[in-house]
């Protein structure tokens, strides 16, 4: 058994989030944007956040109107300074939800999509590219087969040898504050959870072993990845002790454990922190030309890009699964009920399993928004009662593109939810 | 007779009710017309989120391969390195366990 202090293990960043107490009003906008309960404090006086409650998703910290909250890591200086090091391959994991906000630093509008903008400007700094939506879709591909396996295993009594299928519904496992709530809130429905890494965790996993064999030739021990998210919470998973799978993988296959471990991910920037990082370079990202990034590392397929919004995950899992089992892709391939802003989204897929020549229906839901929407879907699981098959949960509202990382629009404006009952119009 | 002088007073709120309704309005008007910006304001930040959301879904409609299954990169890591989904070498690197913190948090 792990030694766990104050819900962290030996290793981890105990809380990335904190309250400066100097900014802070006691305005309680903070709290109605918590997951977890974890602010406390009076109305009116500092309010104080409980680490070990905490699932460091960072929304507190995007619609504080005050500014109070920030991060207590903060990679920017170590990146500048690997970047300048010859000896060392910088490598840029660049998250989905990243390439639509990261323009609002330089003067773009919301939503202009910057991908290729940001390899250029990100080549100039001296990042080799990793594209997170590589990733993405190798995610698909692990945690789609897990899924048809549980379905095979619950549906048809299929049974591979040497595998034990989880239980249904699936959850998925993308998202490192909902990993988190369920293993500090839930700790029964942990079995439900993909074991599939995230795609940043992956991404990180292959840099280091595949990525530096094959595509750098460099030695892994000199590869840095700095993984480019719309999030804080992946601040805390890089920090996690069971990450430094390439480590292990690379120690097993020499038959030495000895030098030193090193994490799969490096460190991580938010979308905030890496146009900080440009800035301090002086490069404008506005200003730099398009580029084109030639790495296998960097080719991605549409299902990997729409990772970054809520039901973007199901929506890629939906359409490789139908493709796998049926054998035919999903026509047309935009799966619509997954879409937009209803807080939980529902859906049915009749599929054709070509190996068991049978009919299975999946049923499939789409969660975002912990705070309000994930109880009801967990008591129903707990209570027996849950139809689904496969969940896609997201703490933000709306998905990573709405995550704790982003670019923080100049108008905050949470705490006007506080007055509103006394809007007479609403 | 009143052993006072007489002294001409004005009432202050000699208005008839047409101006009183008038002026009525006018105010009103006016207050609510930096509570409708301020409103803009609280609604601001769904139209960044739409912004961001729609930008992912033209990058998706725009990609010339639009499944997983189809990434030639991806095809070409399981072919060179891993095998394939769930093989030994992905449960090692791709694949992970999860800890109960419930116990600690009291």
């Amino acid at each position: 058994m792990e030694q766990i202090t104050k819900t962290f293990q030996a290793g981890e960043v105990p809380g990335i989030i904190t309250i400066d107490a100097h900014r802070c009003k006691g305005c309680d906008t903070c709290k109605r944007h918590c997951a977890t309960k974890a602010i406390s404090g009076m109305f009116g006086a500092v309010h104080t956040i409980d680490a070990a409650k905490c699932i460091n998703c960072g929304q507190c910290l995007i619609n504080c109107p005050f500014g109070a909250p920030y991060e207590t890591v903060d990679a920017v200086n170590t990146v500048v300074s690997k970047l300048k090091d010859p000896n060392t391959t910088v490598v840029g994991i660049i998250a989905p939800a990243v390439r639509v906000a990261i323009g609002e630093e330089f003067g773009m509008p919301p939503g202009s999509l910057a991908t290729r903008r940001m390899y250029g400007a990100m080549h100039k700094a001296g990042f080799k590219i990793f594209d997170n939506n590589y990733a993405a879709d190798l995610t698909i591909m692990e945690e789609g087969t897990e899924f048809i396996h549980r379905v095979r295993a619950a549906v048809f009594g299929d049974e591979i040898p040497g595998h034990k299928p989880g239980p249904l519904p699936q959850f998925t496992s993308c998202c490192p504050a909902w990993v988190r709530y369920v293993e500090l809130n839930y700790p029964s429905l942990i079995p439900h959870l993909s074991s599939a890494k995230s795609p940043q965790q992956m991404a990180g996993a292959v840099a280091k072993t595949y990525g530096a064999a094959k595509v750098w030739s460099v030695r892994p021990a000199n590869v840095y990845t700095v993984g480019v998210m719309p999030c804080t919470a992946k601040k805390f998973e890089a920090s996690r002790p069971e990450f430094r799978s390439a480590f292990a993988h690379a120690s097993k296959e020499q038959g030495d454990g000895s030098g030193t471990p090193y994490p799969d991910i490096d460190a991580v920037l938010t979308t905030r922190d890496l146009a900080r990082l440009l800035k301090e370079m002086g490069i404008d990202l506005a200003k730099t030309p398009e580029a084109a990034d030639e790495s296998i590392l960097a080719q991605y397929s549409g299902a990997g890009t729409i990772f970054g919004n809520t039901g973007g995950v199901m929506e890629a899992a939906v359409r490789t699964v139908h493709a796998v089992l049926t054998g035919e892709e999903l026509a047309p391939l935009e799966f619509k009920p997954v879409r937009g802003l209803k807080g939980v989204k529902t859906a049915s897929v009749t599929l054709l399993d070509t190996k068991f020549k049978k009919e299975a229906t999946v049923n499939v839901a789409v969660v975002h928004g912990l705070r309000e929407n994930i109880t009801p879907v967990l008591d129903e699981i707990l209570s027996g009662r849950s139809p689904y098959h496969f969940i896609e949960v997201m703490n933000c509202p709306g998905g990573c593109i709405n995550g704790g990382g982003q670019p923080i629009p100049a108008v905050g404006s949470g705490w006007l939810g506080a007055m509103s009952p006394l809007l007479a119009w609403k | 007779m009143s052993a006072e002088e007489y002294q001409y007073i004005e009432n202050p709120m000699s208005v008839s009710r047409r101006e009183f309704l008038s002026i009525s309005g006018a105010l009103i008007a006016l207050t609510a017309l930096p509570a409708a910006v301020v409103r803009r304001m609280a609604v601001k930040r769904n139209d960044y989120i739409r912004a961001r959301t729609a930008g992912l879904y033209k990058d998706d409609t725009n990609a010339k391969v639009r499944v997983s299954h189809a990434n030639q990169g991806v095809s070409r890591l399981y072919q060179d390195f891993l095998g394939n989904p769930l093989s030994e070498v992905s449960e090692e690197l791709l694949h992970t366990r999860y800890i109960d913190r419930s116990r600690a948090m009291a």
